[in-house]
Protein backbone atom coordinates (compact mmCIF):
# COMPACT_ATOMS: atom_id res chain seq x y z
CA UNK A 1 0.00 0.00 0.00
CA UNK A 2 1.77 3.10 -1.20
CA UNK A 3 1.36 6.06 1.07
CA UNK A 4 -0.01 9.31 -0.24
CA UNK A 5 3.33 11.05 0.23
CA UNK A 6 5.05 8.37 -1.86
CA UNK A 7 2.49 8.31 -4.60
CA UNK A 8 2.42 12.03 -5.14
CA UNK A 9 5.86 12.83 -3.79
CA UNK A 10 4.68 15.46 -1.30
CA UNK A 11 5.89 16.44 2.13
CA UNK A 12 3.75 16.43 5.24
CA UNK A 13 3.57 20.22 5.15
CA UNK A 14 1.99 20.13 1.71
CA UNK A 15 -0.50 17.55 2.92
CA UNK A 16 -1.39 19.71 5.89
CA UNK A 17 -1.81 22.78 3.67
CA UNK A 18 -4.00 20.83 1.28
CA UNK A 19 -6.23 19.80 4.19
CA UNK A 20 -6.43 23.40 5.28
CA UNK A 21 -7.45 24.50 1.80
CA UNK A 22 -10.18 21.84 1.72
CA UNK A 23 -11.34 22.93 5.16
CA UNK A 24 -11.51 26.61 4.34
CA UNK A 25 -13.26 26.14 1.03
CA UNK A 26 -15.72 23.61 2.40
CA UNK A 27 -14.91 20.76 0.05
CA UNK A 28 -16.70 17.47 0.56
CA UNK A 29 -14.18 15.11 -1.05
CA UNK A 30 -14.35 12.75 1.91
CA UNK A 31 -12.36 9.86 0.44
CA UNK A 32 -9.43 12.09 -0.37
CA UNK A 33 -9.59 13.74 3.04
CA UNK A 34 -9.58 10.34 4.72
CA UNK A 35 -6.58 9.18 2.64
CA UNK A 36 -4.48 12.26 3.25
CA UNK A 37 -5.68 12.89 6.80
CA UNK A 38 -5.22 9.32 8.03
CA UNK A 39 -1.62 9.27 6.94
CA UNK A 40 -0.99 12.69 8.46
CA UNK A 41 -2.42 11.59 11.81
CA UNK A 42 -0.63 8.25 11.91
CA UNK A 43 2.78 9.28 10.68
CA UNK A 44 3.20 12.94 11.49
CA UNK A 45 1.06 13.59 14.55
CA UNK A 46 3.87 15.04 16.65
CA UNK A 47 4.93 17.54 14.01
CA UNK A 48 1.50 19.06 13.61
CA UNK A 49 1.31 20.74 16.99
CA UNK A 50 -2.00 22.37 17.77
CA UNK A 51 -3.23 21.94 14.20
CA UNK A 52 -3.89 18.33 14.95
CA UNK A 53 -7.18 18.94 16.77
CA UNK A 54 -8.88 20.62 13.87
CA UNK A 55 -7.52 17.96 11.55
CA UNK A 56 -9.02 15.31 13.84
CA UNK A 57 -12.39 17.01 13.48
CA UNK A 58 -12.09 17.29 9.70
CA UNK A 59 -10.95 13.69 9.25
CA UNK A 60 -13.62 12.39 11.59
CA UNK A 61 -16.45 13.95 9.62
CA UNK A 62 -14.93 12.64 6.38
CA UNK A 63 -14.55 9.17 7.93
CA UNK A 64 -18.25 9.17 8.86
CA UNK A 65 -19.01 9.92 5.21
CA UNK A 66 -16.95 6.92 4.11
CA UNK A 67 -18.33 4.58 6.79
CA UNK A 68 -14.91 4.32 8.42
CA UNK A 69 -16.19 3.96 11.97
CA UNK A 70 -12.80 2.77 13.23
CA UNK A 71 -11.07 5.96 12.15
CA UNK A 72 -13.96 8.08 13.39
CA UNK A 73 -13.87 6.49 16.83
CA UNK A 74 -10.11 7.04 17.12
CA UNK A 75 -10.42 10.71 16.25
CA UNK A 76 -13.36 11.18 18.58
CA UNK A 77 -11.50 9.48 21.42
CA UNK A 78 -8.52 11.81 21.03
CA UNK A 79 -10.73 14.88 20.91
CA UNK A 80 -12.70 13.79 23.99
CA UNK A 81 -9.47 13.32 25.91
CA UNK A 82 -8.24 16.77 25.04
CA UNK A 83 -11.43 18.80 25.24
CA UNK A 84 -13.57 17.39 27.97
CA UNK A 85 -17.08 18.75 28.30
CA UNK A 86 -16.89 20.63 25.04
CA UNK A 87 -20.09 21.17 23.11
CA UNK A 88 -18.27 20.98 19.82
CA UNK A 89 -16.94 17.51 20.64
CA UNK A 90 -20.33 16.43 21.90
CA UNK A 91 -21.83 17.39 18.56
CA UNK A 92 -19.25 15.21 16.82
CA UNK A 93 -20.19 12.31 19.08
CA UNK A 94 -23.81 12.87 18.10
CA UNK A 95 -22.85 12.85 14.42
CA UNK A 96 -21.16 9.49 14.86
CA UNK A 97 -24.33 8.09 16.42
CA UNK A 98 -26.29 9.47 13.48
CA UNK A 99 -23.94 7.71 11.07
CA UNK A 100 -24.66 4.46 12.92
CA UNK A 101 -28.36 5.22 12.60
CA UNK A 102 -28.81 5.36 16.38
CA UNK A 103 -30.98 8.43 16.03
CA UNK A 104 -32.61 8.41 19.46
CA UNK A 105 -29.28 8.50 21.27
CA UNK A 106 -28.02 11.21 18.95
CA UNK A 107 -31.18 13.23 19.60
CA UNK A 108 -30.61 12.93 23.33
CA UNK A 109 -27.05 14.26 23.00
CA UNK A 110 -28.21 17.27 21.02
CA UNK A 111 -30.98 18.02 23.48
CA UNK A 112 -28.39 17.97 26.26
CA UNK A 113 -26.28 20.53 24.42
CA UNK A 114 -29.30 22.75 23.86
CA UNK A 115 -30.29 22.59 27.50
CA UNK A 116 -26.86 23.86 28.41
CA UNK A 117 -26.64 26.53 25.76
CA UNK A 118 -29.79 27.50 23.93
CA UNK A 119 -27.98 29.56 21.31
CA UNK A 120 -25.99 26.62 19.99
CA UNK A 121 -26.84 26.54 16.29
CA UNK A 122 -24.87 23.40 15.44
CA UNK A 123 -26.98 21.13 17.65
CA UNK A 124 -30.23 22.54 16.26
CA UNK A 125 -29.10 21.97 12.73
CA UNK A 126 -28.10 18.39 13.46
CA UNK A 127 -31.56 17.71 14.86
CA UNK A 128 -33.05 18.92 11.59
CA UNK A 129 -30.56 16.75 9.71
CA UNK A 130 -31.78 13.73 11.67
CA UNK A 131 -35.35 14.43 10.56
CA UNK A 132 -34.17 14.73 7.00
CA UNK A 133 -32.23 11.46 7.22
CA UNK A 134 -35.30 9.69 8.56
CA UNK A 135 -37.25 10.92 5.54
CA UNK A 136 -39.61 13.13 7.53
CA UNK A 137 -39.31 16.08 5.18
CA UNK A 138 -42.43 17.96 6.26
CA UNK A 139 -41.26 17.99 9.86
CA UNK A 140 -37.76 18.89 8.79
CA UNK A 141 -39.18 21.83 6.85
CA UNK A 142 -41.24 22.94 9.82
CA UNK A 143 -38.30 22.73 12.23
CA UNK A 144 -36.03 24.52 9.77
CA UNK A 145 -38.57 27.32 9.44
CA UNK A 146 -38.69 27.73 13.21
CA UNK A 147 -34.90 27.73 13.33
CA UNK A 148 -34.74 30.40 10.64
CA UNK A 149 -37.21 32.57 12.53
CA UNK A 150 -34.63 32.80 15.28
CA UNK A 151 -31.49 32.89 13.18
CA UNK A 152 -32.42 34.78 10.04
CA UNK A 153 -28.85 35.24 8.97
CA UNK A 154 -27.85 31.61 8.55
CA UNK A 155 -27.23 31.23 4.82
CA UNK A 156 -26.46 27.54 4.95
CA UNK A 157 -29.89 27.00 6.46
CA UNK A 158 -31.65 29.08 3.80
CA UNK A 159 -30.02 27.02 1.08
CA UNK A 160 -31.03 23.78 2.78
CA UNK A 161 -34.58 25.08 3.05
CA UNK A 162 -34.61 25.93 -0.66
CA UNK A 163 -33.47 22.40 -1.47
CA UNK A 164 -36.12 20.83 0.77
CA UNK A 165 -38.85 22.93 -0.82
CA UNK A 166 -37.67 22.01 -4.31
CA UNK A 167 -37.90 18.35 -3.36
CA UNK A 168 -41.44 18.93 -2.18
CA UNK A 169 -42.22 20.82 -5.41
CA UNK A 170 -43.18 23.92 -3.43
CA UNK A 171 -41.46 26.27 -5.85
CA UNK A 172 -42.88 29.53 -4.57
CA UNK A 173 -41.33 29.05 -1.13
CA UNK A 174 -38.09 27.76 -2.66
CA UNK A 175 -37.94 30.98 -4.68
CA UNK A 176 -38.37 32.99 -1.45
CA UNK A 177 -35.44 31.21 0.19
CA UNK A 178 -33.26 31.69 -2.86
CA UNK A 179 -34.14 35.40 -2.86
CA UNK A 180 -32.72 35.64 0.66
CA UNK A 181 -29.52 34.06 -0.60
CA UNK A 182 -29.35 36.34 -3.62
CA UNK A 183 -29.74 39.39 -1.38
CA UNK A 184 -26.91 38.39 0.90
CA UNK A 185 -24.65 37.24 -1.94
CA UNK A 186 -25.46 39.45 -4.92
CA UNK A 187 -22.35 38.44 -6.82
CA UNK A 188 -22.84 34.68 -6.65
CA UNK A 189 -23.92 33.55 -10.10
CA UNK A 190 -25.00 30.11 -8.90
CA UNK A 191 -27.81 31.43 -6.71
CA UNK A 192 -29.10 33.55 -9.61
CA UNK A 193 -29.03 30.53 -11.87
CA UNK A 194 -30.82 28.27 -9.39
CA UNK A 195 -33.44 30.96 -8.80
CA UNK A 196 -33.97 31.30 -12.54
CA UNK A 197 -34.41 27.52 -12.86
CA UNK A 198 -37.03 27.51 -10.10
CA UNK A 199 -38.89 30.36 -11.77
CA UNK A 200 -38.74 28.55 -15.12
CA UNK A 201 -40.19 25.43 -13.50
CA UNK A 202 -43.00 27.39 -11.94
CA UNK A 203 -44.07 28.51 -15.40
CA UNK A 204 -46.42 31.31 -16.41
CA UNK A 205 -45.50 34.35 -18.43
CA UNK A 206 -44.33 36.53 -15.54
CA UNK A 207 -42.14 33.77 -14.11
CA UNK A 208 -40.66 33.01 -17.51
CA UNK A 209 -39.71 36.66 -17.94
CA UNK A 210 -38.13 36.70 -14.49
CA UNK A 211 -36.25 33.49 -15.21
CA UNK A 212 -34.90 34.91 -18.45
CA UNK A 213 -33.73 38.01 -16.58
CA UNK A 214 -31.99 35.99 -13.90
CA UNK A 215 -30.35 33.63 -16.37
CA UNK A 216 -28.98 36.76 -18.02
CA UNK A 217 -27.81 38.06 -14.63
CA UNK A 218 -26.01 34.77 -13.94
CA UNK A 219 -24.33 35.07 -17.33
CA UNK A 220 -23.33 38.63 -16.63
CA UNK A 221 -21.76 37.60 -13.34
CA UNK A 222 -19.98 34.66 -14.93
CA UNK A 223 -19.71 34.57 -18.70
CA UNK A 224 -18.91 30.87 -18.72
CA UNK A 225 -22.00 29.52 -17.00
CA UNK A 226 -23.17 27.16 -19.75
CA UNK A 227 -26.24 26.13 -17.82
CA UNK A 228 -27.37 29.73 -17.63
CA UNK A 229 -26.72 30.12 -21.34
CA UNK A 230 -28.90 27.13 -22.17
CA UNK A 231 -31.48 28.40 -19.68
CA UNK A 232 -31.52 31.77 -21.40
CA UNK A 233 -32.08 30.07 -24.74
CA UNK A 234 -34.90 27.92 -23.37
CA UNK A 235 -36.74 30.67 -21.55
CA UNK A 236 -36.44 33.10 -24.46
CA UNK A 237 -37.71 30.54 -26.98
CA UNK A 238 -40.48 29.55 -24.60
CA UNK A 239 -41.72 33.13 -24.35
CA UNK A 240 -41.35 33.66 -28.09
CA UNK A 241 -43.35 30.52 -28.85
CA UNK A 242 -46.23 31.40 -26.58
CA UNK A 243 -49.32 32.55 -28.49
CA UNK A 244 -50.33 35.21 -25.99
CA UNK A 245 -47.42 37.61 -26.34
CA UNK A 246 -47.38 40.87 -28.21
CA UNK A 247 -45.39 41.15 -31.42
CA UNK A 248 -42.69 43.29 -29.86
CA UNK A 249 -42.07 40.89 -26.99
CA UNK A 250 -41.95 38.02 -29.44
CA UNK A 251 -39.43 39.81 -31.63
CA UNK A 252 -37.24 40.64 -28.64
CA UNK A 253 -37.25 37.11 -27.37
CA UNK A 254 -36.49 35.64 -30.77
CA UNK A 255 -33.51 37.97 -30.87
CA UNK A 256 -32.38 36.84 -27.41
CA UNK A 257 -32.76 33.19 -28.31
CA UNK A 258 -30.78 33.66 -31.50
CA UNK A 259 -27.98 35.39 -29.64
CA UNK A 260 -27.89 32.61 -27.04
CA UNK A 261 -27.75 29.99 -29.80
CA UNK A 262 -24.85 31.74 -31.50
CA UNK A 263 -22.95 31.89 -28.21
CA UNK A 264 -23.57 28.19 -27.62
CA UNK A 265 -22.18 27.46 -31.05
CA UNK A 266 -19.14 29.56 -30.29
CA UNK A 267 -18.54 27.71 -27.06
CA UNK A 268 -18.70 24.31 -28.73
CA UNK A 269 -16.37 25.55 -31.43
CA UNK A 270 -13.84 26.64 -28.83
CA UNK A 271 -14.20 23.33 -27.06
CA UNK A 272 -13.27 21.42 -30.15
CA UNK A 273 -10.15 23.53 -30.76
CA UNK A 274 -10.81 23.40 -34.47
CA UNK A 275 -10.27 19.67 -34.86
CA UNK A 276 -12.04 17.54 -37.41
CA UNK A 277 -14.59 16.30 -34.93
CA UNK A 278 -15.67 19.87 -34.32
CA UNK A 279 -17.65 20.02 -37.51
CA UNK A 280 -19.62 16.94 -36.56
CA UNK A 281 -20.23 18.14 -33.02
CA UNK A 282 -21.27 21.58 -34.27
CA UNK A 283 -23.84 19.99 -36.48
CA UNK A 284 -25.04 17.97 -33.49
CA UNK A 285 -25.35 21.16 -31.46
CA UNK A 286 -27.40 22.83 -34.16
CA UNK A 287 -29.71 19.87 -34.39
CA UNK A 288 -30.05 19.86 -30.61
CA UNK A 289 -30.96 23.52 -30.59
CA UNK A 290 -33.53 22.89 -33.30
CA UNK A 291 -35.07 20.06 -31.33
CA UNK A 292 -35.27 22.23 -28.23
CA UNK A 293 -37.41 24.77 -29.98
CA UNK A 294 -40.76 25.04 -28.30
CA UNK A 295 -43.51 24.85 -30.84
CA UNK A 296 -46.68 26.80 -30.06
CA UNK A 297 -49.26 24.31 -28.94
CA UNK B 1 17.36 84.20 22.32
CA UNK B 2 18.54 80.64 22.45
CA UNK B 3 18.44 79.01 25.83
CA UNK B 4 21.77 77.53 26.92
CA UNK B 5 21.54 73.79 26.45
CA UNK B 6 21.75 71.71 29.58
CA UNK B 7 24.10 68.80 29.52
CA UNK B 8 22.66 65.82 31.38
CA UNK B 9 24.72 63.21 33.11
CA UNK B 10 24.81 60.08 30.97
CA UNK B 11 24.13 58.08 34.09
CA UNK B 12 20.61 59.44 33.87
CA UNK B 13 20.21 57.70 30.57
CA UNK B 14 21.51 54.41 31.94
CA UNK B 15 19.81 54.30 35.29
CA UNK B 16 16.61 56.24 34.74
CA UNK B 17 15.34 56.26 31.20
CA UNK B 18 15.98 52.62 30.35
CA UNK B 19 14.69 51.22 33.68
CA UNK B 20 11.49 53.20 33.34
CA UNK B 21 10.95 51.84 29.83
CA UNK B 22 11.52 48.28 31.03
CA UNK B 23 9.25 48.72 34.02
CA UNK B 24 6.43 50.13 31.95
CA UNK B 25 6.75 47.42 29.35
CA UNK B 26 6.83 44.56 31.83
CA UNK B 27 3.93 45.95 33.79
CA UNK B 28 1.97 46.15 30.56
CA UNK B 29 2.70 42.54 29.70
CA UNK B 30 1.70 41.42 33.19
CA UNK B 31 -1.53 43.41 32.89
CA UNK B 32 -2.29 41.64 29.64
CA UNK B 33 -2.00 38.18 31.14
CA UNK B 34 -3.88 39.15 34.28
CA UNK B 35 -6.75 40.47 32.19
CA UNK B 36 -6.90 37.16 30.32
CA UNK B 37 -7.11 35.26 33.60
CA UNK B 38 -9.83 37.47 34.98
CA UNK B 39 -11.92 37.52 31.82
CA UNK B 40 -15.50 36.47 32.29
CA UNK B 41 -17.49 34.79 29.54
CA UNK B 42 -20.16 36.96 28.06
CA UNK B 43 -23.26 34.86 27.64
CA UNK B 44 -25.60 36.11 24.98
CA UNK B 45 -29.25 35.31 25.20
CA UNK B 46 -31.12 33.80 22.30
CA UNK B 47 -33.14 36.97 21.93
CA UNK B 48 -30.06 39.18 21.56
CA UNK B 49 -28.57 36.94 18.90
CA UNK B 50 -31.85 36.77 17.06
CA UNK B 51 -32.36 40.54 17.18
CA UNK B 52 -28.89 41.32 15.90
CA UNK B 53 -29.47 38.99 12.96
CA UNK B 54 -32.83 40.56 12.18
CA UNK B 55 -31.20 43.99 12.10
CA UNK B 56 -28.56 42.68 9.72
CA UNK B 57 -31.25 41.21 7.47
CA UNK B 58 -33.11 44.47 7.32
CA UNK B 59 -29.93 46.32 6.46
CA UNK B 60 -29.16 43.85 3.67
CA UNK B 61 -32.69 44.32 2.38
CA UNK B 62 -32.10 48.04 2.14
CA UNK B 63 -28.73 47.73 0.47
CA UNK B 64 -29.20 44.75 -1.83
CA UNK B 65 -32.95 44.79 -2.33
CA UNK B 66 -32.37 45.89 -5.87
CA UNK B 67 -31.20 42.43 -6.89
CA UNK B 68 -34.50 40.71 -6.15
CA UNK B 69 -37.77 41.25 -8.01
CA UNK B 70 -39.91 44.21 -7.02
CA UNK B 71 -42.71 42.04 -5.67
CA UNK B 72 -40.37 40.20 -3.31
CA UNK B 73 -38.84 43.41 -2.06
CA UNK B 74 -42.25 44.89 -1.32
CA UNK B 75 -43.31 41.70 0.43
CA UNK B 76 -40.35 41.89 2.78
CA UNK B 77 -40.70 45.61 3.34
CA UNK B 78 -44.32 45.03 4.24
CA UNK B 79 -43.35 42.30 6.68
CA UNK B 80 -41.02 44.65 8.51
CA UNK B 81 -42.78 47.97 8.33
CA UNK B 82 -46.49 47.30 8.17
CA UNK B 83 -48.51 49.69 10.29
CA UNK B 84 -50.29 47.18 12.46
CA UNK B 85 -48.21 44.07 12.67
CA UNK B 86 -44.90 44.75 10.98
CA UNK B 87 -41.99 43.28 12.85
CA UNK B 88 -40.42 46.59 13.78
CA UNK B 89 -43.69 48.05 14.88
CA UNK B 90 -44.85 45.07 16.84
CA UNK B 91 -41.78 43.94 18.70
CA UNK B 92 -41.01 45.74 21.89
CA UNK B 93 -38.16 44.31 23.92
CA UNK B 94 -38.15 44.64 27.67
CA UNK B 95 -35.48 47.18 28.36
CA UNK B 96 -33.48 47.16 31.58
CA UNK B 97 -30.79 49.82 31.45
CA UNK B 98 -27.64 48.04 32.55
CA UNK B 99 -26.64 50.23 35.47
CA UNK B 100 -23.87 48.84 37.67
CA UNK B 101 -26.10 48.52 40.69
CA UNK B 102 -28.76 46.26 39.25
CA UNK B 103 -26.56 44.14 37.05
CA UNK B 104 -24.02 42.24 39.17
CA UNK B 105 -21.89 41.05 36.28
CA UNK B 106 -21.45 44.63 35.05
CA UNK B 107 -20.34 45.63 38.55
CA UNK B 108 -17.66 42.98 38.72
CA UNK B 109 -16.51 43.89 35.21
CA UNK B 110 -16.11 47.51 36.26
CA UNK B 111 -14.15 46.59 39.38
CA UNK B 112 -11.92 44.27 37.43
CA UNK B 113 -11.30 46.96 34.83
CA UNK B 114 -10.34 49.45 37.51
CA UNK B 115 -8.07 47.05 39.33
CA UNK B 116 -6.15 45.93 36.29
CA UNK B 117 -5.72 49.29 34.67
CA UNK B 118 -6.11 52.37 36.79
CA UNK B 119 -4.66 51.07 40.05
CA UNK B 120 -1.29 49.86 38.73
CA UNK B 121 -0.87 53.06 36.80
CA UNK B 122 -1.39 55.20 39.88
CA UNK B 123 0.81 53.02 42.08
CA UNK B 124 3.70 52.79 39.71
CA UNK B 125 3.45 56.43 38.71
CA UNK B 126 3.67 57.43 42.34
CA UNK B 127 6.54 55.05 43.07
CA UNK B 128 8.54 56.32 40.10
CA UNK B 129 7.89 59.88 41.15
CA UNK B 130 9.20 59.09 44.63
CA UNK B 131 12.22 57.07 43.49
CA UNK B 132 13.41 59.05 40.55
CA UNK B 133 12.84 62.54 41.87
CA UNK B 134 14.98 65.61 42.17
CA UNK B 135 16.49 65.65 38.71
CA UNK B 136 15.59 66.40 35.16
CA UNK B 137 15.15 63.35 32.96
CA UNK B 138 14.59 64.47 29.43
CA UNK B 139 13.54 67.32 27.19
CA UNK B 140 10.44 67.29 25.06
CA UNK B 141 11.23 68.46 21.52
CA UNK B 142 8.61 71.22 21.45
CA UNK B 143 8.41 74.36 23.59
CA UNK B 144 5.86 74.39 26.40
CA UNK B 145 4.37 77.27 28.35
CA UNK B 146 5.04 77.91 32.00
CA UNK B 147 1.68 76.50 33.01
CA UNK B 148 2.99 73.00 32.38
CA UNK B 149 5.83 73.39 34.85
CA UNK B 150 4.14 72.19 38.05
CA UNK B 151 2.65 69.23 36.17
CA UNK B 152 5.70 68.00 34.37
CA UNK B 153 8.48 69.10 36.69
CA UNK B 154 7.37 67.51 39.95
CA UNK B 155 10.16 67.65 42.48
CA UNK B 156 12.37 70.10 40.63
CA UNK B 157 12.29 73.46 42.34
CA UNK B 158 13.77 75.74 39.71
CA UNK B 159 11.78 78.75 38.63
CA UNK B 160 13.89 79.63 35.62
CA UNK B 161 14.12 76.17 34.11
CA UNK B 162 12.51 75.83 30.69
CA UNK B 163 9.23 73.96 30.84
CA UNK B 164 10.44 71.58 28.15
CA UNK B 165 12.68 69.82 30.63
CA UNK B 166 10.55 67.19 32.34
CA UNK B 167 10.86 64.84 35.25
CA UNK B 168 10.79 61.07 35.28
CA UNK B 169 7.11 60.86 36.09
CA UNK B 170 6.25 62.48 32.78
CA UNK B 171 8.66 60.12 31.02
CA UNK B 172 6.70 57.29 32.62
CA UNK B 173 3.42 58.60 31.26
CA UNK B 174 4.94 59.10 27.84
CA UNK B 175 5.98 55.47 27.91
CA UNK B 176 2.56 54.21 28.90
CA UNK B 177 1.02 55.65 25.77
CA UNK B 178 4.00 55.22 23.49
CA UNK B 179 4.48 51.51 24.09
CA UNK B 180 1.01 50.76 22.72
CA UNK B 181 2.36 49.89 19.30
CA UNK B 182 5.03 47.72 20.86
CA UNK B 183 2.30 45.78 22.64
CA UNK B 184 0.39 45.16 19.41
CA UNK B 185 3.58 43.94 17.80
CA UNK B 186 4.37 41.50 20.59
CA UNK B 187 1.05 40.51 22.07
CA UNK B 188 -1.05 40.75 18.92
CA UNK B 189 -4.00 43.03 18.38
CA UNK B 190 -6.69 43.46 21.00
CA UNK B 191 -4.38 42.92 23.96
CA UNK B 192 -5.17 43.67 27.57
CA UNK B 193 -2.22 46.00 28.05
CA UNK B 194 -3.53 48.59 25.67
CA UNK B 195 -4.51 51.21 28.17
CA UNK B 196 -5.57 54.05 25.92
CA UNK B 197 -7.93 51.75 24.05
CA UNK B 198 -9.48 50.66 27.34
CA UNK B 199 -9.96 54.25 28.42
CA UNK B 200 -11.61 55.03 25.09
CA UNK B 201 -13.88 52.07 25.56
CA UNK B 202 -14.88 53.20 28.99
CA UNK B 203 -15.82 56.59 27.61
CA UNK B 204 -17.80 55.29 24.68
CA UNK B 205 -19.10 52.30 26.64
CA UNK B 206 -22.07 54.28 27.84
CA UNK B 207 -23.07 55.00 24.27
CA UNK B 208 -22.82 51.36 23.25
CA UNK B 209 -25.01 49.66 25.84
CA UNK B 210 -26.63 47.03 23.67
CA UNK B 211 -29.85 45.93 25.44
CA UNK B 212 -31.21 49.44 25.90
CA UNK B 213 -30.58 50.20 22.28
CA UNK B 214 -32.61 47.40 20.75
CA UNK B 215 -35.83 49.36 20.67
CA UNK B 216 -34.05 52.42 19.35
CA UNK B 217 -32.23 50.31 16.77
CA UNK B 218 -35.54 48.89 15.60
CA UNK B 219 -37.00 52.37 15.28
CA UNK B 220 -33.99 53.57 13.30
CA UNK B 221 -34.24 50.57 10.97
CA UNK B 222 -37.95 51.17 10.48
CA UNK B 223 -37.33 54.73 9.40
CA UNK B 224 -34.48 53.78 7.08
CA UNK B 225 -36.53 51.02 5.47
CA UNK B 226 -39.51 53.33 4.94
CA UNK B 227 -37.31 55.60 2.91
CA UNK B 228 -35.88 52.87 0.70
CA UNK B 229 -37.18 52.44 -2.79
CA UNK B 230 -36.75 49.54 -5.16
CA UNK B 231 -34.57 50.24 -8.18
CA UNK B 232 -34.32 46.97 -10.00
CA UNK B 233 -30.72 46.37 -10.99
CA UNK B 234 -31.76 44.01 -13.77
CA UNK B 235 -33.74 46.54 -15.79
CA UNK B 236 -31.78 46.89 -19.02
CA UNK B 237 -29.82 43.74 -18.47
CA UNK B 238 -30.38 41.74 -21.67
CA UNK B 239 -29.43 44.61 -23.99
CA UNK B 240 -26.27 45.21 -22.01
CA UNK B 241 -25.36 41.52 -21.98
CA UNK B 242 -25.95 40.96 -25.65
CA UNK B 243 -24.12 44.00 -26.85
CA UNK B 244 -20.97 41.92 -27.05
CA UNK B 245 -19.90 38.31 -27.29
CA UNK B 246 -19.39 36.30 -24.12
CA UNK B 247 -15.86 36.09 -22.83
CA UNK B 248 -15.06 32.40 -23.22
CA UNK B 249 -11.28 32.63 -23.14
CA UNK B 250 -9.43 29.79 -21.50
CA UNK B 251 -12.67 28.06 -20.79
CA UNK B 252 -11.37 24.76 -22.05
CA UNK B 253 -7.85 24.38 -20.87
CA UNK B 254 -5.97 21.37 -22.10
CA UNK B 255 -4.59 20.54 -18.69
CA UNK B 256 -6.82 18.58 -16.37
CA UNK B 257 -5.86 18.18 -12.71
CA UNK B 258 -4.98 14.58 -11.92
CA UNK B 259 -5.29 13.17 -8.45
CA UNK B 260 -5.07 15.09 -5.23
CA UNK B 261 -1.97 17.23 -5.68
Amino acid sequence: MASVSDMYDVTWEEMRDKLRKWREENYRNSEQIVEVGEELIQEHASKLGDDIWIIYEQVMIAALDCSRDDLATTCLHELKKQFQGSHRVKRLAGMRLEALERYDEALKMYNDILQDDSTNTAARKRKIAILKAQGKSTEAIRELNEYLEQFVGDQEAWHELAELYINEHDYAKAAFSLEELMMTNPHNHLYCEQYAEVKYTQGGMENLELSRKYFAQALKLNNRNMRALFGLYMSASHIAASPKVSAKVKKDNVKYAAWAASQINRAYQLAGHGTKETKCSLKAVEEMLESMQIMPS
Amino acid sequence: MAEPELLLDSNIRLWVILPIVFITFLVGVIRHYVSILLQSDKKLTLEQVSDSQVLIRSRILRENGKYIPKQSFLMRKFFFNNQDDGFFKKTKRKVIPPSPMTDPSMLTDMIKGNVTNVLPMLLIGGWINWTFSGFVTTKVPFPLTLRFKPMLQQGIELLTLDASWVSSASWYFLNVFGLRSMYSLILGQDNGADQSRIMQEQMSGAAMAMPADTNKAFKAEWEALELTDHQWALEGLEEELMSKDLDLDNMFSSELPTGIF
